[in-house]
């Protein structure tokens, strides 16, 4: 009796690179085993670069058949899914791209991967009750440098070394992508509205140096200041700082804000 | 519960004897295509079908709809990761996502498929077919003794569909299940579509494969549409149930009595009220299979 292991291992290659599954192993059917083997390989590839169509469907159109083929099929190859959901296959896609010609000439493309990964992220992210501006404004106002606040967890900052986003907006609205453009380092800032629908805006202006303080390196209301502080005249930066605090509020960023406990207060 | 009319004329079997299979009426996959839909349109159907995997995520649109729609209906819970005939360990953080689910959800039942999906790590994503072996009986009845055991309630397992059987078999394939069955202390999950499909690949006779099957331990019937290119045929679960199917389900209701069903479509989806439409013939079906068996069945 052929042990279940070696069959399953054996039959598992089979699909995987067309490697030879012994036909003494097979009974006969009214299907040959010939073909019986090819259903089963054939839908093991087409299941595998239909999710990486469904993940990455403005990548794939991007591409082209030819290349999205080439690509499909080296990625398949390289990585078989070692994951439950296949949601998680394509995970390692933007590095892949990255390393492996002819994609990797062409940074637009894994950073669309990347683009793409993201806005999944962001789409099943885990839920949280959102707080409004009333919340900071409970605060006495010497309490203000101490505030760190707690952003909901679906958001995101995606950075790229071109025009990666202008591009899947193109793709996603059907119109022809512009032309790749390495000198805009945009970054954007993306999560999940409290109607559950993914939003992405780019970061502005004094934004990111904020960003990197509250939601980074979770530092609190002084550190955004001295952040701020360094691109900025100084008597702008408490205006700037609250406009930039105020703004994520209102856009359902902040789930908590809370002055940490001291260790003395803490006792 | 939401029960459609004509499933609330009929007794409950379950009900009427204690130990039988319980009824829950006629249901539908839940599919995301659908979910706004079932919530604006409460269609007329007595119970969803989630596939467990699209749901163990954080948070987001998939858990929303999850938990407003169990609000509504009763809802099972179909796995496609359990994996319960590899050769691999079983996968114990699955089972404890899966534990977490079914507490948030509180599923009428819980099912799973009689294949193995990967080997070695490697995960195909596809429910593969195990030879019908008593080593392979022996596997998977000490594996779903564990997970009955992790779970804290029996489940269901559901035949697959096929199209490579093994040289070493010693028994058919409903042997094989049967089997599992008797010795785990499983339900069965009988999808009338496999039977099918399997049937006209292997060339076995589909209602002799019913026939030999303990019917009380058939707690759900799956209907779906195949793909047939004449000298085989594939199970796409993209079109709709056809005639040769309903047929078979006619005849299996005969037999067993009244058996919770539900429609699987996962490609190829139509608007709801289509699969709802679809529904109503597996409930007229039904009835009137169930019209035509002897009274002494319940």
């Amino acid at each position: 009796m052929i042990r279940l292991d070696s069959l399953q291992g054996r039959f598992l290659d089979h699909l995987r690179r067309r490697a030879d599954f012994p036909r003494a192993w097979c009974a006969q059917g009214t299907v040959d085993s010939d073909t019986g083997l090819a259903i089963y390989a054939n839908a093991y590839a087409a299941r595998l670069r239909e999710a990486l169509e469904a993940d990455h469907p403005c990548l794939s159109r991007y591409l082209g058949d030819d290349l999205w083929s080439r690509f499909c099929a080296g990625y398949i190859e390289e990585h078989p899914s070692r994951v439950r959901s296949l949601r998680g296959f394509g995970a390692q896609v933007p590095q892949w791209l990255a390393h492996n010609p002819p994609f990797a000439e062409h940074a637009e493309v894994a950073a669309l991967a990347d683009f793409e990964r993201v806005l999944m992220d962001v789409f099943d992210a885990a839920d949280a009750s959102r707080i409004d501006w009333s919340a900071m404004q409970a605060f006495a106002h010497p309490d203000w440098p101490y505030l760190q606040l707690t952003f909901h967890p679906s958001v995101r900052v995606f950075s790229a070394s071109c025009n990666a986003v202008e591009i899947w907006r193109a793709l996603k609205d059907e119109r022809d992508p512009p032309a790749v453009r390495k000198d805009v380092g945009l970054m954007h800032l993306l999560w999940r509205d409290a109607e559950r629908i993914t939003r992405f805006r780019p970061i502005e202006d004094g934004e990111w140096p904020a960003l990197q303080a509250c939601l980074l390196e979770g530092a609190d209301f002084s550190a955004l200041c001295e952040r701020i502080a360094l691109g900025h005249d100084k008597q702008q930066v408490p205006a700037l700082a609250v406009s930039i605090l105020r703004k994520w509020f209102d856009e359902g960023l902040i789930v908590d804000v809370g002055r940490p406990v001291s260790p003395t207060q803490a006792g | 519960m939401v029960m459609g009319a004509e499933a609330k004329r009929r007794p409950a079997p379950g009900a009427a004897a204690p130990g039988a299979r319980p009824w829950h009426g006629y249901g539908l996959g839940l599919r995301t295509e659908h979910f706004q839909a079932v919530l604006e349109q409460r269609p007329a159907v007595d119970w969803f079908e989630i596939i467990s995997e699209n749901f163990m995520v954080a948070g987001g649109k998939p858990r929303y709809y999850l938990e407003s729609i169990r609000d509504l209906y009763p809802l099972a819970m179909h796995g496609v990761s359990l994996s319960i005939g590899s050769s691999d360990p079983l996968d114990r953080d699955y089972l404890r996502s899966l534990k977490q689910l079914a507490s948030e959800v509180d599923p009428i039942w819980i099912s799973d498929h009689l294949c193995w999906t990967g080997f070695g790590g490697i995960n195909s994503h596809d429910l593969l077919p195990l030879p019908y072996t008593e080593q392979a009986i022996a596997h998977v009845t000490s594996r779903i003794g564990e997970v009955q055991e992790f779970l804290g309630r029996e489940i269901l397992i559901e035949n697959v569909s096929s199209y490579v059987n093994f040289a070493d078999a010693e028994m058919d394939e409903a042997t094989f299940l049967g089997e599992i069955a008797r010795r785990s202390g499983c339900r069965i999950l009988l999808d009338v579509n496999n039977v099918y499909v399997s049937a006209r690949n292997h060339g076995f006779d589909a209602d002799t494969y019913i026939a030999s099957l303990a019917a009380e331990k058939i707690w759900q019937i799956h209907l779906a549409g195949h793909s047939d290119y004449g000298n085989y045929v594939i199970d796409t679960h993209d079109h709709p149930v056809r005639d040769e199917v309903w047929d078979l389900y006619a005849r299996t209701i005969e037999r067993l009595g009244a058996v919770t069903t539900m429609i699987e479509r996962d490609d190829n989806i139509p608007p709801l009220q289509e699969l709802v439409a679809e529904l109503g013939r597996a409930r007229a079906l039904g009835n009137a299979a169930l019209s035509r068996q002897p009274l002494a069945v319940a």
